[in-house]
């Protein structure tokens, strides 16, 4: 008991709320040290939940770790923001700051992620839907798969990056273009995926279901796109981070809303303690859009193991 | 539908220019409701043999009739179970018997085809275990999946390549016994084509046994089996005709893998 109340995780956050509490040396951190001190209960209260949560004795163990890394990031930041005041003020905004501006900005944070993800949304569903079907009827013939699969390898490694002036000059609005640029950022690796996938796909699905006399159809949407599920899967994960990044750079460029404007926009005016935490909120955004994706592939390849 | 007959069959692919020679000149009548196993040593093609017959690799040479119709490609009017892979990782074991059923396309409910896939699932004992997926099952009963599908089908000839090979001994005589009964529970017996290297294997299930060679790519010899049904391991191996039978097609076997040798070596 006595060694579970006195471990690393304890101790440390007992002492990095006290090195919080201590008036620092910059102007106005006695403003907000509160929401440094309140960032750091936030932390450990999230921990002690899921410790508390969990049965796993290696994950109870990382989780400590986990925590006593983000209090020592922490403390390190206040240290030589607000307490010491060695850093450049206006660059090197401190931890409290950014916590004040994240509670402030929320409504702004809000406004912007439903913007980002109705262009995300669209652009990526999109070539999802046409990516997996073309590549499906194309890598089941082999005539076809011989010819496209070379003008994938040289249309494919093309950073999307590069189309985005472009599409921005060839297309009426910045909607459209921004969604032709996520499309396309997301269909290559999703379609070379698939296209590969089903050309390799495992002869003896292929066997057994020829025996059992299955129509085309049936082969490439019930045995076929099945069987290749986990290349499909690793595509779309690819085409999903590729199209969060092209759609941030495309509203940097162009767009008068979203994450990505939010964090330029700000950054012109130099206000970086909001340039910061939209970097965070955008961390935090990528990080539940990829918790969300990982439960979708643990539902979806629940056969496996 | 009736017999079965091979009519000087070849089978050969081309590998780096030069032409590999897998069955060669193969003549056989199998009869309808006969149980064949076919034996060989490795490399004698029994496996290339079961494919050509399920239609996913067709002769070089000569031809396969079912009854009036050459072969061309795979039927369902006959079943094929595989040495370790008949099933659809990603469906229950209900869904690979479903899956089945709906491709047969007889106009009969999902109703019915759910109740007939209870059926064969109560037969082979996995009435308690539908739901799960293959990779929760063990190997064995994997095989009685494949097997109740087959059935459930109810195609008019089985083709079964090694199907107990990757299953342990207990198993084994457990599936052997089952297929025994299925086949010889049903209204109208069926065809069966049972390849195999286990020599006990074939004495306990078949009508007749052909032995392939590796030597000749062809068939070496037919031997028939007449012991009476229902058939026990345990009296069979008691019994001298079953111990003269069992030598005579060890020693064929052996025999072959010498001659063979025999022509690699003058090669």
């Amino acid at each position: 008991m006595l060694k579970r109340l006195f471990s690393i995780t304890n101790i440390m956050f007992a002492a990095v709320l006290a090195i919080s509490l201590i008036p620092g040396k910059r102007t106005g951190s006695q403003d907000v040290q509160i929401y440094t001190a309140g960032i750091l209960i936030f932390t450990y209260v999230v921990f002690l939940v899921n410790s508390m949560l969990c049965k796993d004795k290696v994950r109870k163990q990382s989780m400590a770790d986990i925590a006593a890394i983000v209090f020592g990031f922490i403390v390190f930041w206040d240290v030589i923001t607000a307490k010491l005041d060695i850093m450049e003020n206006m660059l090197f905004p401190m931890p409290g700051q950014i916590v004040a501006t994240f509670i402030a900005e929320i409504p702004a944070f809000i406004e912007g992620l439903v913007s980002s993800i109705k262009l995300l949304s669209v652009g990526y569903v999109l070539a999802l839907a046409l990516a997996v079907p073309l590549a499906l009827l194309i890598g089941w013939r082999t005539r076809l798969f011989r010819a496209v699969n070379p003008l994938t390898k040289v249309l494919g490694p093309i950073p999307p990056i590069v189309y985005i002036p472009y599409a921005i000059a060839l297309l009426p609005n910045f909607t459209s273009a921004s969604i032709f640029i996520i499309f396309i950022g997301a269909f290559w690796p999703i379609f070379i995926n698939t296209l590969n996938g089903t050309f390799n796909v495992d002869r003896k699905y292929i066997d057994t279901a020829k025996v059992l006399n299955v129509n085309e159809n049936t082969m490439l949407f019930r045995i076929i796109l099945p069987a290749i599920m986990p290349s499909i899967i690793s595509g779309a994960t690819i085409g999903l981070v590729l199209s969060f990044i092209l759609l941030t750079a495309a509203e940097m460029i162009g767009a008068s809303s979203g994450l990505g404007w939010y964090v330029k926009y700000f950054s012109d005016f130099a206000d970086y303690p909001k340039v910061v935490t939209g970097i965070i909120f955008i961390g935090i955004v990528v990080t539940g859009i990829t918790y969300f994706f990982d439960k979708i592939e643990k539902r979806l390849l629940i056969w496996k193991s | 539908m009736s017999k079965l007959h091979l009519d000087r069959v070849s089978f050969s692919y081309n590998q780096q220019d030069s032409l590999v020679q897998v069955l060669d000149d193969v003549t056989l009548t199998i009869n309808e409701g006969e149980f064949v196993s076919i034996i060989g040593p490795s490399g004698c093609g029994k496996s290339t043999l079961l494919s050509l017959l399920s239609g996913l690799n067709f002769p070089s040479d000569g031809r396969i009739v079912l009854g009036d119709k050459i072969l061309e490609g795979p039927g369902l009017e006959r079943g094929v179970v595989f040495q370790h892979y008949s099933l659809f990782p990603w469906m229950s074991a209900r869904k690979n018997i479903i899956f089945g059923l709906e491709q047969l396309k007889d106009g009969r409910s999902h109703k019915e085809l759910e109740a007939v896939t209870d059926k064969y699932l109560e037969l082979v004992g996995l009435g308690n275990v539908d739901k799960k997926y293959p990779s929760q099952l063990s190997g064995g009963m994997q095989q009685r999946v494949a097997i109740a599908r087959a059935f459930a089908m109810d195609s008019e000839m089985l083709l079964m390549d090694e199907p107990f090979s990757a299953v342990d001994a207990k198993n084994r005589s457990t599936l052997q016994e089952l297929l025994l009964e299925l086949w010889d529970g049903g209204e109208k017996k069926k065809t069966v084509v049972f390849v195999t290297h286990d020599v006990d294997e074939a004495i306990l299930l078949s009508d007749r046994i052909i032995v392939m060679s590796a030597a000749t790519k062809n068939v070496r010899e037919e031997v028939a089996v007449d012991f009476e049904r229902p058939r026990h391991r345990c009296t069979l191996s008691k019994c001298p005709k079953y111990i003269n039978l069992r030598n005579s097609l060890v020693q064929s076997l052996f025999d072959d893998i010498d001659t063979m040798d025999e022509v690699e070596s003058a090669v």
